[in-house]
């Protein structure tokens, strides 16, 4: 163990080329710490964003299969005359519920879209809004002023879950709302009609018989300041929407709609099974009457780049590694040439070959030790940046391709529900009164403000790791150098 | 204890060999003094007997066992300890941590005791002081003496030595010989130096003359 010694003595001696030496690794060792880090963080931000992403499958009516359906009756049909009918097929809830005994399915809401006219209070009319009315495809052709979203609760909803639409006042509707007549309504449309939570408001059926139904308001939510009053025939305010459970919208669709949905939306607990879940779903429900579609597109999106952060940490990782290997290579051998009267000396004495190489080794890692404190207290400050540089254009990139994605969804439709729909899946749904289409494009923007941040902390395996990695720099250096000594006779050192 | 066989070297090729068919026998508690004009391979052929090069031809011997058999390594290490012009010490050291290195290299009788490696430098007139300074803060004279302190800590029944006072004064010649001869003859040790200047080799009790191929003993 002299060796340890010598290299001690060394160092000491030489403490100018040593500070030097620790300086290089430290860089060294810095930059690969630096890419560790990066490269752990990707990890668990992406683990944590698959969390938070979520993906989710969403069951509705076929409208592929309905459409076909309906040309068929068209040609087949003699009496031309006759308008083609579109029949839909509500989700039955018994379906749905089957598909949530799958595993993987971590909850699920059902959705109605429906419509009725304010009757104890005035709905906020917009200067364009006319009485046009919504689709009238499935035969229910009025359209009332107020939108009435059915939902199985509304933190479900995804305007609620990524906190774009929030409620100001009382409580949103859960599960237990079910069977009654709770209402969620809008705070523009509560000022307006100074209302608040425990008043009754009365709604009228558009369709059969126009019921009056009397709701207690439990709840007053603020919408998205984002959302705009879409123009056009049948449109209406964003405030005339409401919030009731699925048992009333379908009370007010009326008697055969008891236990649907439009579509049932399930939110998996793990996003990669997004694939197999909606097979196994698909198995258990009649596909010509039901479509299952699953969106896991922002999972996806967050997946890839994530992967493009760990990726380049990676990269990081490597090159520095590959580099600092190089670097310190060339230093040893220039050390070693240095030092052959020293070699010289240690062989003239008898000393072995491979002890003189250890106390270079020696020498390095002891410089390494010193690198590796250096480096742990520079790697959080120098990771931090490059992280957060590195997120930044990550996420950018997701914004825009968020953005893009979502205005290719469908859109439109008569009438606007509230932003944000259950599972924001951008299903268009059948037979529903005043019909709107889904825009899903708030889960996206939820998961990107998720991974806006990379936890970069040094831990004590973040250190034992970057130790490893130095090591193996130190000892392929040392072996490359060592090619020298080897060689080296003592002769032509100390007599020639 | 030292037997040389029928020794020879050379460069590139035998017709030009430095010496051959060389035969000589080295004594323990004997000093001896190769001399020779310049390039004439007194140098090389101390390097043999040291074991930094191998023999192109022939055998050398220690106590009966060829060194090629023991290892050149292990040889260097258990059985030679060499004193060299420049003095060759482990400059990054003391003169302290160089003999305690030698020993420790050398696995030798005294290996860690930092006493008897103060006490050897104090016999050879290194102040404790100066024991403790890098040793290339002393001057040659000193440094010499550290060296040949070296090869007295060491267990080396053999010490050769490569113009061992081609850097020194008269004063310090004279004093680094006189320590030559305690080691041979107190140690009782076999010392072999290689000199060209005739007040060492007169001062050794033996010289031989390296001329024209062949070593010739000197009256």
């Amino acid at each position: 163990m002299n060796f340890f010694k010598r290299a001690w003595l060394n160092l000491t001696a030489k403490w100018g080329r040593s500070v030097l030496l620790v300086l290089v690794t430290s860089a060294i060792m810095l930059f690969v710490l630096a890419g560790l880090l990066i490269r752990n963080a990707a990890n668990t931000a992406t683990s944590n964003a698959k969390k938070s992403v979520g993906a989710t499958i969403t069951l509705s009516a076929n409208r592929e299969a309905a459409f076909k359906k309906m040309r068929q009756q068209t040609t087949s049909s003699s009496n031309k005359q006759q308008r083609p009918k579109l029949t839909t097929t509500p989700v039955k809830l018994s379906d749905a519920k089957q598909i949530a005994k799958l595993k993987n399915v971590a909850s699920y809401n059902a959705s109605v879209s429906t419509s009725a006219n304010a009757k104890s209070f005035d709905a906020i009319s917009t200067s364009s809004s006319g009485g046009m009315g919504g689709q009238t495809m499935g035969g229910m052709s009025s359209n009332g002023d107020i939108l009435i979203s059915g939902v199985t609760a509304t933190s479900a909803v995804t305007s609620f879950s990524n906190n774009s639409s929030k409620i100001t006042k009382g409580r949103g509707i859960t599960a237990s709302d079910a069977g009654t007549n709770n209402v969620v309504i809008e705070s523009e449309l509560a000022k307006q009609d100074k209302l608040s939570v425990g008043d009754t408001i009365k709604l009228k059926g558009t369709t059969g018989k126009k019921t009056t139904y009397t709701m207690k308001i439990v709840g007053i939510y603020k919408a998205a300041s984002s959302a705009s009053t879409e123009q056009g025939p049948g449109a209406t305010d964003p405030a005339n929407s409401v919030y009731t459970s699925y048992t009333f919208a379908n009370t007010v669709k009326g008697s055969k709609y008891k236990n649907t949905a439009d579509s049932v939306t399930f939110t998996l607990s793990n996003p990669a099974k997004a694939s197999s879940v909606t097979a196994a779903g698909k198995r258990l429900i009649s596909t010509s009457k039901y479509s299952l579609s699953s969106d896991d597109s922002s999972y996806q999106t967050v997946k890839a780049s994530m992967n493009n952060v760990k990726s380049f940490a990676d990269k990081i990782v490597w090159l520095v590694a590959i580099a600092g290997t190089i670097i310190l290579a060339l230093i040893i051998i220039l050390m070693v040439r240095e030092r052959r009267y020293e070699i010289g000396v240690l062989l003239s004495l008898g000393e072995a070959r491979w002890k003189i190489v250890a106390q270079f080794f020696a020498e390095m890692v002891m410089v390494l030790v010193v690198s590796l404190v250096l480096a742990g207290f520079g790697g959080k400050f120098v990771g931090n940046k490059l992280g957060q540089q590195l997120i930044s254009q990550q996420t950018t990139t997701t914004a825009t391709t968020t953005i893009g994605s979502t205005n290719q969804q469908p859109g439109g439709g008569n009438g606007q529900a509230p932003s944000g729909n259950p599972g924001g899946s951008g299903q268009p749904s059948g037979n529903q009164t005043g019909g709107s289409a889904r825009h899903g494009h708030q889960m996206t923007k939820g998961a990107t403000a998720d991974q806006s941040q990379l936890n970069i902390d040094v831990t004590l395996l973040d250190l034992v790791e970057l130790g490893g990695f130095g090591l193996a720099i130190m000892f392929l250096s040392i072996m490359i150098a060592s090619g020298g000594i080897l060689r080296l006779q003592p002769k032509k050192v100390l007599i020639d | 204890m030292l037997k040389v066989t029928d020794l020879g070297y050379w460069y590139d090729r035998q017709a030009n060999s430095l010496f051959e068919h060389v035969n000589l026998n080295f004594e323990s508690g004997t000093s001896y003094a190769i001399v020779g004009q310049s390039g004439s391979g007194k140098t090389t052929f101390l390097s043999l007997l040291a074991g930094l090069d191998k023999p192109r031809a022939g055998k050398i011997e220690i106590n009966g066992e060829p060194i090629n058999e023991l290892g050149l390594t292990t040889y260097r290490r258990s059985q030679v300890a060499i004193v060299f012009q420049s003095y060759n010490l482990l400059t990054y050291m003391s003169p302290l941590n160089n003999l305690m290195t030698a020993m420790a290299i050398t696995n030798a009788k005294h290996r860690g005791d930092r006493d008897y490696a103060r006490s050897v430098l104090r016999k050879l007139g290194l102040s404790d002081q100066q024991m403790t300074k890098n040793v290339q803060r002393l001057s040659g004279g000193q440094q010499q003496r550290v060296a040949i302190a070296r090869t007295m800590v060491c267990d080396a029944p053999l010490v050769v030595a490569d113009e061992p006072t081609g850097n020194l004064d008269e004063t310090n010649t004279k004093d680094v010989i006189a320590q030559f001869q305690k080691i041979a003859h107190e140690q009782h040790k076999c010392v072999i130096i290689v000199t060209h200047e005739p007040d060492v080799a007169a001062a050794c009790d033996h010289a031989y003359r390296l001329a024209e191929h062949q070593f010739k003993k000197e009256a």
